[in-house]
């Protein structure tokens, strides 16, 4: 990866407060069981935490609840300090422009390029064009993907997809930055690299929650986890250990 | 309301969307319909108008032919009676008594050369013209009665009032036509903009996530519905307005009783022009309105 000045800007107007708490949350789909049930945590601002869980535990779902694309069916979520229930839809749009979201499949724009798909958030935030080519140019150069500013993504690999889906994810330097299975579609060489990228957002301030089921990888840059299993959330604040049959690849 | 949202390039691509592309034809289809409806609408109404001008401070007095049809002396007679109590009153400026040759003109049509044969019964027309189009008769068609037994006037007023009831009738059912013409503009947006949320449904969320606001999507639909709304209005006003003047064309010089004259003046070339705009408009609003209605649902 290019190194370059980009930089996020560190976030601290939080400090001292909660960025993420969950009281007592339920969230169920329509008139189904209960996906998660009365989880209670919080998330200081500048953390960096793994969301650990099997296949349907619900790590989606809470990712879900806390970038708003889901309201919870009971209990309260508070981000930044503030009670999502009691925002206005203003607010809550205003709100997401806080928080950065990688997903699992990326979830580019096939027909734009991988310039335009990086200057979407700040396209909807109504940056000025000038503003948008060069914080797009250099964080493009960032991560190392220059030559495919103009590359439609169906014609990227997967790793580049993947990156291209990170530079989305932080070029509006979000306070907040959650990411779904980030690695699962990349070998674990890429997964590694891109653990250590998140790393180095977390070390500029951004609060980084990182869902994967891949534990062995997580034991590989250890921090603290929380745990879903059958709808609930422990937390575990000290290191993953890698399970001792798994390994991982370089 | 902002006015940028037209030109700028949107993520959702509606363009490529198959249920869009025949929006366009159906719009010019309805503005097609509607620019008809005005045409039939016009024409009745300049043909009551045309009736009513001409009709206006006239009348016609029937008198009963003698016993004898051929008797032409006794014809004379009574034509002689009736237009002296004519010109005795003095409502009237003028009187024209139709020869039997104006009057089997008039009959043939209905008649064919028969409304020329003497023997015919047929009644002695005579036209009056009056100082105004409301001056009092007062005691004129008992002073006619009495004159001619049998004689009496046609004012045209029950003929006008049916003609004009025809002409409110169709005018009414122009703008009916034109209603429901807008009525399905509206539901065929309402479909297409709705079918364009579901099959653009994982870009939107995705703009949604990243914080964009409802308008924000829903410019990119009202700035597309505005387009597809303009050209297709574009479309029918130009295929109406030739389908005016071809009509216009096969009737010119037609000054027929019967059909009246279609051809348009400012008021309903403006009507026709202004037409695009006002559904290139209805389609914007009604997709801005599905878009945010829609995505009120979203949290």
């Amino acid at each position: 990866m290019v190194e370059t000045a980009w930089r996020p800007i560190p976030t601290f107007a939080n400090r001292g407060r909660f960025l993420i708490r969950l009281e007592e949350v339920t969230l169920r789909y329509g008139e189904g069981p209960p996906v998660l049930r009365r989880v209670s945590c919080h998330l200081e601002p500048g953390s960096f935490h793994y969301l650990l869980g099997a296949s349907g535990a619900g790590k989606s779902s809470l990712l879900k609840l806390l970038y708003l694309a889901q309201t919870p069916s009971q209990g309260r979520l508070s981000l930044f300090g503030r009670d999502v229930a009691q925002l206005t839809r203003r607010d809550r749009a205003l709100l997401r422009r806080r928080i950065g979201v990688v997903f699992q499949d990326f979830r580019l724009i096939a027909h734009l390029s991988a310039f335009e798909n990086v200057a979407l958030p700040l396209r909807i935030a109504g940056e000025p064009d000038a503003r948008i080519r060069s914080q797009v140019r250099e964080l493009m150069d960032w991560v190392g993907l220059r030559e495919a500013l103009d590359a439609l993504p169906p014609t990227l690999s997967g790793g580049q997809q993947q990156r291209v889906a990170i530079a989305r994810a932080v070029i509006g330097r979000p306070s907040l930055l959650l990411a779904d299975e980030p690695t699962g579609n990349v070998d674990d060489r890429i997964a590694m690299r891109l653990l250590y990228l998140f790393r180095e957002l977390n070390r500029t301030g951004t609060t980084v929650m990182l869902a994967t089921h891949n534990e062995s990888l997580a034991a590989r840059m250890p921090q603290p986890c929380l745990r879903l299993a059958e709808g609930q959330v422990r937390e575990e604040p000290t290191e993953v250990a890698p399970p001792a049959a798994e390994t991982v690849g370089g | 309301m902002r006015i940028g949202f037209l030109f700028s390039r949107g993520e959702v691509p509606l363009t490529r969307d198959v249920s869009a592309r025949f929006l366009p034809w159906l719009i010019a289809f309805m503005v097609y319909l509607a620019g008809l409806a005005l045409l039939a609408a016009v024409a009745m109404d300049r043909m009551a108008a045309r009736w009513q001008g001409d009709l206006e401070g006239r009348l016609t007095v029937q008198v009963p032919p003698p016993s004898d049809p051929g008797d032409e002396t006794a014809r004379q007679e009574r034509l002689d009676r009736v237009v002296q109590v004519l010109l005795d009153t003095a409502a009237v400026s003028q009187v024209e008594v139709l020869s039997r040759a104006q009057t089997a003109t008039l009959l043939e049509p209905w008649l064919g050369e028969a409304a020329a044969a003497p023997e015919l019964p047929v009644p002695d027309l005579v036209a009056v013209t009056l100082r105004s189009a409301t001056a009092a008769l007062e005691d004129l068609p008992e002073r006619l009665a009495t004159a001619v037994p049998g004689a009496a006037i046609d004012d045209h007023q029950r003929w006008l009032a049916r003609l004009f009831a025809l002409a409110g009738s169709i005018e009414a059912l122009a703008l009916l036509v034109v209603a429901l013409v807008g009525i399905a503009a509206v539901a065929t947006v309402i479909f297409v903009t709705r079918t364009g949320l579901a099959i653009h449904r994982q870009v939107i969320e995705l703009l949604h996530v990243m914080g964009a606001r409802d308008l924000y999507v829903a410019e990119q639909f009202q700035a597309h519905a505005l387009r597809l709304g303009l050209a297709g209005g574009i479309g029918g006003a130009v295929a109406a307005a030739v389908t005016v003047l071809g009509i216009s064309w096969l009737l010119r010089g037609e000054q027929s009783v019967v059909l009246p004259g279609v051809a348009f003046g400012w008021a309903q070339w403006s009507m026709l022009a202004i037409l695009p705009l006002v559904t290139g408009l209805v389609a914007m609003l009604t997709a801005r309105w599905t878009v945010l209605r829609t995505l009120a649902k979203l949290p």
